[in-house]
């Protein structure tokens, strides 16, 4: 439960975070009339793309991709401060 | 810094009962010594004036008496026990704080930060929530302000004389750091809580809770900065108005909080 909680958590904040960076970066690129596309190698972050008239936004699945990562490194973190802060029955400070 | 001018105060919530030091936040006492009692049922005096008195009182030495002040009104004063008030403008304080850290810069430290204790108000969600504002509004300016300055430096070298970046990062950063500890408080009702900052550190103090309810109380103050902070990017990217976008950035940078670099997301976690 711990640890399913330490994911959740991380996802959460890398997620948010990401997702609000690259929708000002999107909305700036949009505001001033051009185009963006940004990646994670092969998975798209966002992109900024005019159609006829009208200027799209798309978020891609890097988003997600950069969320699990923020859980995982959260969970990871959380693994080695439980592990460090746990007390060693046969050892005294 | 603690001068000899400044005064002390028992922080809010604590009180001097027949030689004990009470704490109505934590729910503990502590015994004092007889000269503790007499440093602290001389407060709203200089210190300077409790360290003659005290000196007069036990035959110590200036030296002596001031030292064994000052570590005694340290020592509360990080408890989160004592406040001390400085006396005189606080322009005039800044200059004594900046003569005394080129003083210490040679030994590569800085003045010791007070720490100040301020009430909550927890008895309805509303008044928790005024109530934390009002404790940490001048925080929250000072914040809002510096950020402000900080964000307008590379405006002004890339030759932009829009203020909008810097408002917004400024009010996003100020607002954020109220908001988060307001909504703190506001899962506290009904529990005894004082406000507590000590230099860059702001935190809730509170009277002990289950363990669940702690959980939800350390997820409160970023969660709700966070949504708060994410509605305002999504405002701004339906009324393209990237100024709304960007005053939510800090906000939703209070998510960082919630894993395990903070110490609201440690809470979190159990750890």
């Amino acid at each position: 439960m711990r640890s399913l909680k330490a994911f959740l958590l991380g996802a959460t904040a890398v997620g948010a975070l990401a997702y609000a960076l690259l929708a000002t970066l999107a909305l700036s690129a949009q505001r001033g009339g051009r185009t963006l596309d940004l990646a994670l190698g092969p998975l798209q972050l966002v992109a900024v793309a005019e159609e006829g008239t009208a200027v799209v936004t798309t978020f891609g699945p890097g988003l997600v991709a950069l969320a699990v990562v923020g859980g995982l490194a959260n969970l990871v973190a959380a693994s080695v401060l439980r592990h460090r802060s746990g007390g060693r029955p046969d050892r005294v400070d | 810094m603690i001068s000899a001018t400044d005064t002390l105060s028992l922080a809010p919530g604590v009180a001097l009962e027949r030689g004990r030091l009470a704490d109505e936040v934590r729910g503990g006492s502590w015994p004092l010594n007889p000269s503790g009692v007499f440093v602290l049922t001389r407060t709203g005096e200089p210190v300077g004036r409790i360290v003659r008195e005290l000196a007069d009182a036990y035959s110590l030495s200036d030296t002596a008496a001031r030292a064994d002040v000052l570590r005694f009104i340290w020592h509360l004063n990080a408890l989160t026990l004592v406040n001390v008030d400085g006396a005189g403008p606080p322009l005039r304080r800044f200059v004594d704080w900046i003569s005394l850290s080129a003083r210490l810069a040679p030994a590569g430290a800085i003045p010791a930060a007070v720490t100040r204790r301020r009430s909550i108000d927890t008895r309805s969600v509303g008044r928790a929530v005024g109530s934390s504002l009002a404790a940490i509004w001048a925080r929250m300016a000072l914040i809002a302000v510096a950020t402000m300055a900080v964000a307008a430096q590379p405006s002004a070298l890339a030759g932009t004389s829009s203020l909008v970046v810097p408002l917004g990062l400024g009010l996003g950063t100020g607002l954020g750091v109220g908001f988060h500890e307001a909504a703190h408080a506001a899962l506290l009702r009904g529990v005894p809580s004082a406000l507590v900052t000590r230099g860059r550190r702001t935190y809730v103090l509170h009277a002990r809770v289950t363990p669940s309810r702690r959980s939800l109380v350390a997820l409160a103050g970023p969660l709700a900065v966070t949504g708060l902070g994410v509605g305002l990017v999504v405002a701004g990217s339906i009324v393209v108005a990237p100024a709304i976008a960007i005053a939510g950035c800090p906000l939703v940078a209070h998510a960082l909080a919630l894993t395990v670099a903070g110490g609201d997301g440690r809470v979190a976690c159990g750890l």
